[in-house]
């Protein structure tokens, strides 16, 4: 709750008592105050998740228990692209934005037009810090005309409320309390038909729709291909977990952990938070933040729509022409995943590093996410290199690849965006 | 929240100026005549009726004016008043004080001249000591001072910015004087500068009267008992006031910028004898004669931004609108950037805008007496004198101590002023002539009272302050006629400083130089393009000097479209 810091601000004092937030969370541990949680905490999805492990392989996101691999990640990856997959989303965090205010809050806070985000639509979004860094990026869905849900994978509650401080809105912490399932591959349309939610076949890609009362779903993924996200209350997902199983029969529904994710998000050029790009909040170290501008995300930050945070360092920026690194797609010779591997101009001089690399299975390339420093990867890009260790038995060697700079996704198909979507 | 936008969809065009200064404070005036006396046209806006801010008279009986808050010019930039002219083509007739700090046994101690005396004119037994301090103080109070009449340096810009180059000097300089006060000073300046005054009054004075009046001096309007650290820095900001460059002996002449004070450095306060409605009308005369305009009784509601993220004028509460591409604010930086809408700040800006420290330490008391009253063992010459009710800093630091509970204090720190008895004073009822003004300023009050400052706590406050003045002037009590208490909520209410803060913010480490008011806003630029801080929030910060008034508009002369 946020409280006026002065006297004359008490015109405004019913403005801010409306950006209440309700963390059920707190309520809920303030009602058994003597058992704290410890450790990580399942989802309602972890009883089914836990009867399909094989591995056993779990680890913590959000601070819930999410599996890495369930049974192989080469099973799970194929199963992404050639069947359809089942990933429990419920640990990210999710805000919910409401009132007269929300649009101006959101544009406030991000880098693009929201307004441009017409009521059930969905849009990639990145916010920054007063100096342009990024703080995260995410998805916000507009699900009416004063309302949005903002969903990232930074904790951001205290400067989502911030952001809404002097403004007629209202932020409430959904984390805990909606959950989303994550149906991607080619069949998954075909699954939801069955399922009785064929009227998802209105969707285009981004179109957002509640389907039936308290069922939202949304016509986006993090994998590129044609996928839908449901979102519905904590404790109505497991019976939605099951509905979808039950459809399952005839389109090789699969269960799948974090790894096969991975790979298909970079075969679809998708930066994570982390891993891409380091959140600002998150840096302890000078310099470690990086502009959108920096992150190849220049025609998401809108510089006619009025002041966001950190308009003016990104338009100094800008202006200067002062990006002082680049993100970039790239292509490496060999067959070895890059991840890590240190890039060189000419073989000699250090100009960057890979931050995601792997072997994709199905363009048949080594592909990667790459930061150079300025200008290499955008105005040099010729003579790249790439030196990869590779570490087979104990033995490590030493393969100097060859570098090439990619526009536009490695993995594209045209069903990813087909209307109506088709039924494999 | 949609950026209002100035509408030009009356018949006749809005008026257009070259900078628009919002409040007629001495800041926003000594702003206003910089930038005009530059040949732009400004106009200052005051919501008031009168200019002057915190420095106006009020009528506290019929025919009777007494000081509504401030009563005595401390430290007036010497810059500032030559620029102007106060005291010069603009007359200001000003009487230089003795402090008097009383003692409850009746040993009471005169300081004038940096020179600590008894007041039978015998020696104190500590009036070398103290003059060595004070002597100390106040060198160190001028280099200080340096940095005052200076934006402050930024390191953003990086050595081969020559901005950044240019502040840089300043601090170079200082450094340079530092090293050429000799090992042991330098020493003694680093050591002493961020401490706590109470340590270093004691360690060199003992407590006592003499050690009470510069602990009050150095916590005055803050939220800070001489104990706590900065304090050192606040009393060396208080003695301190730069000399206007190329006149290095202004200070030994006993005359500054027009402004009588005495000789040798003392840091003497200076009562103005016309009151202080007249030095708010001196600086006033100063902005119109330079060609500003000025109009009362009529606010801004709000500061008009264009698409470009620039300011673009200004919305009265009558609804009209000024246009103008520069805008100085005397108001706080929250109060300014509501003003203007948070959708034009920076999320951070907001947070540290909504976290600064300005709680109201501060109430004003005026009284009206039928008599001339009689303290204890003073000669009646001495009773118009600055006259302190801070015995030892000890006194000082356990008044402070309700404050941080918003208790109500029970032997608070007043620095009062008679200034009927200084010779040539005007503003006295010609009927009654032993009629006297008491003004007291009175340290520590609860800055927010659990239940606000109603009739009831102002009649409590009223209480405790004649209760304390019995102590040192019995039968005090009798002669009040008329009365008014001024609280930290009426301040803020008046004149627009955050939480009714004497010195708009505190002047806490935290919160000075290159930190004042903010991280990132010491330039006095924020938020929009054409945006400037031009008051006490701002850096050098608080009393009555002029210079970050002269400082904002000197930046926006320098960075903005003005």
């Amino acid at each position: 709750m946020t409280k006026p810091a002065t006297r004359t601000n008490a015109a405004k004092t019913g403005a801010m008592a409306a950006t209440k937030t309700r963390a059920t969370g707190e309520k809920k541990a303030k009602a058994s105050a003597s058992q704290v949680p410890q450790g990580l905490l399942p989802t309602p999805i972890y009883p089914r998740l836990d009867a399909l492990s094989r591995t056993k392989a779990w680890m913590g996101w959000a601070g819930y228990i999410s599996p890495s691999v369930l049974d192989t990640v080469e099973f799970e990856y194929f199963a992404i692209r050639n069947q359809t997959t089942l990933f429990d989303i419920s640990p990210m965090h999710k805000y919910r934005l409401r009132g007269p205010d929300a649009e101006a809050v959101l544009n406030r806070l991000v880098t693009r037009d929201v307004s441009k985000i017409k009521p059930g639509r969905v849009g990639y979004a990145i916010w920054c810090d007063e100096d342009g860094m990024a703080i995260d990026d995410g998805t916000l869905f507009r699900l009416g005309k004063n309302d949005f849900r903002l969903c990232c994978q930074e904790r951001m509650l205290g400067w989502v409320q911030d952001a809404a401080w002097g403004f007629n809105v209202t932020v409430e912490d959904e984390s805990q309390t909606m959950a989303g399932l994550s149906l991607q591959g080619p069949t998954s349309f075909s699954l939801l038909n069955d399922a009785g939610l064929g009227k998802v076949a209105k969707l285009k890609p981004f179109d957002l729709a509640q389907i039936e009362p308290g069922l939202w779903v949304s016509r986006t993924g993090f994998t590129g291909d044609l996928g839908y996200e449901l979102w519905v209350d904590w404790d109505q997902v497991l019976d939605l977990w099951d509905r979808l199983w039950a459809a399952s029969t005839h389109w090789g529904l699969r269960a799948i952990g974090y790894e096969a994710l991975n790979i298909v998000r970079i075969e679809a050029g998708f930066i994570a938070a982390g891993v891409d790009f380091q959140p600002i909040h998150t840096t302890m170290r000078l310099g470690r933040g990086r502009t959108p501008l920096e992150l190849g995300f220049g025609r998401m930050v809108d510089f006619n729509k009025g002041h966001f945070n950190g308009r003016r360092a990104l338009l100094r920026q800008q202006q200067a022409g002062a990006l002082r690194s680049h993100l970039v797609k790239i292509e490496l010779g060999g067959f070895k995943p890059a991840d890590g591997a240190l890039l060189y101009h000419q073989k000699k001089k250090e100009v960057g590093h890979v931050t995601s690399g792997i072997w994709s299975p199905t363009v048949k390339r080594n592909v990667a996410l790459a930061e150079f420093k300025a200008p290499f990867g955008v105005g040099v890009t010729d003579d790249l290199w790439a030196e990869i260790y590779v570490h087979e038995e104990g033995q490590w060697s030493k393969r100097l690849v060859e570098v090439t700079v990619q526009d536009g996704p490695f993995f594209s198909n045209p069903r990813a965006r087909a209307n109506p979507p088709l039924a494999f | 929240m949609s950026s209002a936008t100035a509408k030009t969809d009356r018949n006749a065009p809005h008026e257009t100026f070259d900078a628009i200064v919002i409040g007629a404070g001495h800041n926003g005036l000594t702003a206003a005549a910089t930038l005009a006396r530059k040949g732009k046209r400004v106009c200052v806006i005051e919501r008031n009726e009168q200019v002057g801010g915190m420095m106006t008279d009020t009528l506290l009986a019929p025919g009777v004016m007494a000081p509504r808050m401030a009563h005595l010019l401390y430290n007036l930039n010497a810059t500032v008043a030559r620029e102007l002219g106060l005291g010069g083509r603009i007359p200001l007739r000003t009487a230089t004080l003795p402090t008097v700090a009383l003692s409850p046994e009746g040993a009471h101690v005169v300081i004038r001249g940096g020179q600590a005396e008894r007041v039978d004119g015998s020696a104190h037994q500590q009036a070398d000591v103290f003059a060595a301090l004070h002597r100390r103080l106040l060198r160190f109070a001028e280099l200080l001072a340096r940095l005052a009449n200076q934006t402050p340096p930024k390191l953003a810009g990086g050595l081969t910015n020559p901005d950044t180059l240019s502040e840089l000097s300043v601090l170079a300089r200082l450094g340079l004087d530092l090293k050429l006060m000799g090992r042991k000073e330098m020493q003694e300046f680093l050591r002493i500068t961020l401490s706590n005054v109470h340590d270093l009054l004691v360690d060199e004075l003992g407590d006592g009267p003499l050690a009470g009046a510069m602990a009050a001096d150095a916590v005055r309007g803050a939220f800070a008992g001489p104990r706590s650290p900065g304090t050192v820095f606040a009393l060396m900001y208080r003695l301190g006031s730069p000399k206007p460059p190329g006149t290095a002996s202004a200070r030994a002449t006993g005359r500054e910028g027009g402004i009588s004070r005495s000789g040798g450095g003392s840091a003497d306060p200076v009562l103005p004898l016309d009151g202080m409605g007249a030095v708010a009308e001196a600086f006033a005369r100063a902005a119109t004669d330079a060609g500003a305009e000025i109009r009362c009784g009529q606010g801004v509601a709000k500061v008009l931004t264009d698409t470009e993220d620039r300011v673009n004028g200004v919305a009265l509460e009558d609804g009209s609108t000024l246009l103008a591409t520069t805008i100085l604010s005397s108001a706080g930086p929250l109060q300014t950037m509501e003003m203007t809408g948070p959708a034009h700040f920076d999320i951070e800006a907001v947070r540290r805008f909504r976290n600064l420290r300005h709680k109201g330490t501060t109430a004003k008391v005026n009284l009206l007496l039928s008599d001339t009253p009689t303290f204890t063992d003073l000669p009646p010459e001495l009773a118009a004198g600055r006259l302190l009710i801070a015995p030892s800093s000890a006194y000082v630091e356990r008044a402070f101590n309700p404050a941080k509970y918003n208790e109500m204090p029970t032997a608070p720190v007043i620095e009062m002023v008679l200034p009927g008895l200084s010779q040539g004073s005007s503003g006295k009822d010609a009927a009654k002539p032993d009629q006297q003004v008491l003004s007291a300023i009175i340290n520590f009050v609860p800055p927010s009272p659990k239940k606000g400052w109603r009739a009831s706590e102002r009649r409590a406050l009223l209480k405790v302050l004649l209760s304390t003045l019995e102590a040192y002037a019995p039968g005090i009590s009798k002669l009040v006629t008329a009365s008014e208490v001024i609280a930290p909520d009426d301040i803020a209410a008046e004149t627009g400083a955050p939480g009714g803060h004497w010195h708009h913010l505190e002047m806490g480490l935290d919160q000075i130089l290159t930190l004042r008011p903010t991280n990132g806003t010491a330039h006095y630029a924020f938020g929009p393009q054409g945006l400037y801080l031009c008051a006490a929030s701002a850096h050098p910060g608080g009393d009555i000097t002029g210079a970050p008034g002269r400082n904002s508009a000197l930046q926006a002369l320098k960075t903005g479209s003005a």
